[in-house]
């Protein structure tokens, strides 16, 4: 029976990128989220200041 | 006020990560090495889930910018954005892994084949999506001529598959191959579809939580740019 | 009855005054002819030094070039004829007046066509004389006719947009190319079917699938032009 092709490199290549890629979208929408909340908390701040 | 998840999405969440955690196994344990091309086929499951993913992405986001023309209610632009930025993703991590799976058993990097082409072009006009949008300073023009532009991409696909294709019955040569009638197929057996159907599965679950965390983003933003704006008059 | 008749003949009414404005300052100006002209030959003689063809391979690669001007000439056309609106605030003017938006769009679309055919006139014997080959063919003139259509089709509602970004001159061909690729793939091989002789058999699906392109994008097209001119 023929040898499987070696490729083994090329599995654990496109792992790295299916996981890295994905990873990288959690993690830039995990940072947009905070940025946004610290926005919101920032503006509501200057608002509730400018109504005394 | 910071708005908690709600707890549909919490569950949601862990759902998405258990099937994950699953589909995961049961690409290393459960399916068999393929025979001839060894273990990068195991890239097959996620990489046609992702590409799945990406063009669901789209789909949805050409819907969404036909509710949104219908009704003007910003809540399916954010959608439509939403829709398109996980489908850019997704396409992407298909098309890249996609190649990597080609480059063993083709000898190249690339090939001309219908698929991968149409798939490229996808991601080429959901690019070009966003830079019309960035090109557009008013709110609500950017998100009428958003909806239009992923509406319109989205019927060229199919168009650009079907022409590709005939266009390829002519010439299949895939360059640089040695084998000019490849096609990268490969007898599946049972437990090798039951994995490809759970991956799929599972990849859809992910991309309804994503596509549901990123409309959340997208109604904060939109909610933070109002109250910028109302401050600066 | 009466109401209807009058209707569809004020519609075309709108349709042919936008096409003849259009066209009539073009007439005047000349501006746009001679550009594409001049682009034309231009491209002609970059793709003799780029791609270093002998005279065989040149035959095969006619429709190509031909398809590659046509697809570049196109975009100044589109970017000129709704840059002129916007800059002169004749489109405001236009959407002001009681006409029905898409006779607008019609008429738009129909100056751009024929300007796109006006191209075709002055690149084909051209190129005639430069790849030493008899290119008034009917099935050409077919396929020009046909792809100009769908292109034209898009390339109006995508440049009406494009036109309204900060980025507009960079931006049309990047929207407007990944969408045409049906019709040029279509294009280009109809075309060196109909110049090689090929049985019509052989080039019959892709005429199909230009005038599914052109039914499917005209008219979705049509229903969507409102949306981008609204204001």
């Amino acid at each position: 029976m023929p040898e499987a092709a070696d490729t083994i490199n090329y599995m654990v290549a496109g792992y790295v990128v299916i996981f890295g890629v994905m990873l990288t979208y959690l993690v830039s929408l995990v940072a947009r989220w905070r940025r946004a909340h610290r926005d919101k908390a920032m503006l509501k701040e200057l608002a509730d200041r400018d109504e005394p | 006020m910071i708005k908690e998840q709600p707890k549909l999405l919490k569950t949601l969440n862990i759902i998405t990560m258990v099937m994950m955690l699953i589909a995961i196994g049961l690409v290393f344990l459960y399916a068999p090495m393929e025979a001839v091309m060894g273990p990068v086929q195991k890239v097959f499951y996620f990489h046609v889930s992702s590409t799945w993913t990406g063009a669901l992405g789209f789909l949805v986001s050409a819907i969404a910018g036909g509710f949104y023309l219908r009704t003007k209610k910003q809540t399916w632009d954010i959608i439509s954005v939403a829709g398109v930025e996980i489908g850019l993703v997704f396409m992407l991590i298909g098309i890249v892994s996609g190649s990597i799976w080609a480059r063993p058993i083709w000898n190249t990097w690339w090939t001309w084949d219908p698929r991968l082409t149409t798939t490229t072009i996808m991601e080429l006009i959901y690019l070009a999506y966003f830079m019309l949008r960035r090109g557009i300073e008013e709110p609500e023009r950017r998100a009428r001529f958003g909806a239009v532009y992923s509406i319109v991409g989205f019927l060229s696909v199919p168009l650009t598959f079907l022409s590709i294709r005939i266009f390829r019955t002519i010439h299949p040569v895939i360059i640089g191959s040695s084998d000019p009638t490849a096609s990268g197929a490969f007898d599946m057996t049972g437990k090798m579809t039951q994995t490809f159907v759970f991956s799929l599965i599972t990849y859809s679950v992910l991309f309804a939580t994503l596509l549901w965390h990123r409309t959340r983003l997208g109604k904060l933003s939109a909610e933070i740019e109002e109250a910028k704006l109302r401050i600066n008059e | 009855m009466r109401g209807t008749v009058s209707k569809a003949s004020g519609f075309l009414k709108v349709v042919f005054a936008i096409v003849w404005k259009d066209l009539a300052a073009e007439w005047r100006s000349r501006e746009l002819i001679s550009g594409m002209l001049v682009f034309a030959l231009l491209v002609i003689f970059i793709f003799n030094f780029a791609l270093e063809l002998d005279t065989q391979a040149r035959s095969t690669v006619t429709s190509g070039v031909l398809w590659a001007t046509f697809t570049f000439a196109g975009t100044l056309g589109l970017n000129r004829s709704m840059a002129v609106e916007k800059d002169r605030g004749c489109l405001d003017g236009l959407l002001l007046a009681p006409v029905d938006r898409t006779a607008i769009y019609f008429g738009k679309t129909l100056a751009n066509f024929i300007f796109m055919l006006l191209v075709a006139v002055i690149v084909l014997p051209l190129y005639s004389i430069f790849y030493n080959q008899n290119l008034f063919i009917p099935g050409l003139l077919l396929v020009i006719f046909l792809g100009s259509l769908g292109y034209v089709a898009v390339g109006t509602i995508l440049a009406s947009m494009a036109v309204q970004a900060r980025t507009r001159d960079i931006l049309l061909p990047i929207l407007l190319f990944p969408v045409i690729i049906p019709v040029l793939v279509a294009a280009v091989k109809a075309s060196s079917g109909f110049l090689q002789g090929s049985a019509f058999a052989d080039i019959q699906s892709w005429l199909s699938l230009l005038v599914a392109y052109d039914v499917i994008f005209v008219a979705v097209s049509f229903m969507v032009f409102d949306f981008v001119v609204e204001e």
